[in-house]
C-alpha cells in the first residue's frame, strides 16, 4: 500500500512545474492583467480628449510638474530595490522600497490634499498656487478630472501597499535572489501605474488652453 | 560590487536621467509652444517605451531565464 502511495507522490510531483515554469506563467499573467486594465485608462483618455477637446480647467502647472517628477522618482527607487534583490543586496532593497513607498505617499497626498484639496486650504510658495479649485461638480473639467485622477490614485494607493507587504516580507528573509516573483511583481505594478501617469500628466495639465 | 550589479544600478541612473530631460523637455513644450499636442503625445510614447523596456524589462516575457 506505502510503495502504491510513493508511486502516486512521485507522479504528482513530476507534474509540478519548475519554479522558471511559474515565474514564466505569472509574468505572462500579470501583463495580461496590465493589458486589461489599459481599456479602463484608456477610455478615461478618450473621454477627456473627446469632452474637452482644445481646453482644460485653470490647474498649477509646476504642481503637476512635481507631482510627476516624484512618481518617476519612485520608479527609480523601486527599480533599484528590485535590481539589489536580485543581486542579494538587501539593504538596498529594504531602503528601495521604503523610500519609493514614501514618495507614492508624497504623490498621492499632492493629488489628495493639494489638487483635489479635500480641505478647502489656500496658500502658495514663490507664487506657485499649492491648493486646487477645481471641484467633481465643475461640468465635464471637474468630472473628467476626479475620474481621472480618482482611479490613478486608488491605483497609487494599491502600490504603496504592495511595496509595504514585499518589504515586509523581505524584512522577514522570504525572498532570495533566486527567487523573487512577489519584489517583481510589485515593482511592475508601480511602473505601470508609473507609465499611466506618463500619459495622464500631458493630458490633465499641458494639452489644450485653460479656461 | 560585482559587474552585474554595477549595470544594473548604471541603467536605473541612466534611465532616470533621461526621463527626468523627457519630462523638462515636456514641460517646456507643454507651456510654451503653441498647440503642442502631438509633440507630448509622441514625448509621452517615448517616456513610456523606456520605461516599460528599461525598468518594467518587457523582454523577459519571451527570454527563457529565471531571476
Amino acid at each position: 500500500m506505502s510503495a502504491i502511495t510513493a508511486h502516486h507522490d512521485d507522479h504528482a510531483h513530476s507534474h509540478e512545474p519548475s519554479f522558471a515554469q511559474q515565474l514564466r506563467s505569472n509574468r505572462l499573467g500579470l501583463w495580461l492583467f496590465f493589458f486589461s486594465e489599459l481599456f479602463l485608462f484608456a477610455a478615461l483618455l478618450v473621454a477627456r480628449f473627446f469632452l474637452w477637446g482644445g481646453a482644460r480647467p485653470e490647474l498649477s502647472q509646476v504642481l503637476g510638474l512635481i507631482a510627476t517628477s516624484v512618481l518617476l522618482l519612485s520608479s527609480f527607487f523601486v527599480y533599484r530595490a528590485e535590481s539589489a534583490m536580485a543581486h542579494g543586496d538587501r539593504k538596498t532593497f529594504q531602503s528601495g522600497m521604503l523610500i519609493a513607498a514614501f514618495l507614492g505617499t508624497l504623490f498621492f497626498i499632492g493629488v489628495v490634499f493639494m489638487e483635489w484639496n479635500i480641505f478647502g486650504l489656500q496658500g502658495e510658495i514663490a507664487g506657485i498656487e499649492l491648493f486646487g479649485h477645481l471641484k467633481p461638480t465643475d461640468g465635464v473639467f471637474g468630472a473628467v478630472f476626479y475620474a481621472m485622477t480618482g482611479m490613478h490614485a486608488l491605483h497609487v494607493l494599491s502600490g504603496i501597499i504592495f511595496l509595504l507587504i514585499v518589504w515586509n516580507n523581505g524584512r522577514k528573509g522570504h525572498f532570495s535572489s533566486e527567487e523573487h516573483w512577489g519584489v517583481e511583481a510589485a515593482a511592475l505594478y508601480w511602473h505601470y501605474v508609473d507609465v499611466i501617469w506618463v500619459f495622464f500628466y500631458p493630458a490633465l495639465y499641458l494639452i489644450g488652453t485653460a479656461g | 560590487m560585482n559587474d552585474k550589479k554595477a549595470a544594473a544600478y548604471r541603467l536605473g541612473f541612466t534611465t532616470l536621467g533621461i526621463l527626468a530631460v523627457l519630462t523638462a523637455v515636456e514641460y517646456i513644450v507643454g507651456v510654451y509652444i503653441p498647440n503642442p499636442a502631438v509633440w507630448l503625445i509622441i514625448l509621452a510614447l517615448v517616456k513610456a517605451g523606456i520605461i516599460v523596456q528599461n525598468f518594467m524589462h518587457i523582454a523577459r516575457l519571451w527570454r527563457e531565464e529565471s531571476h
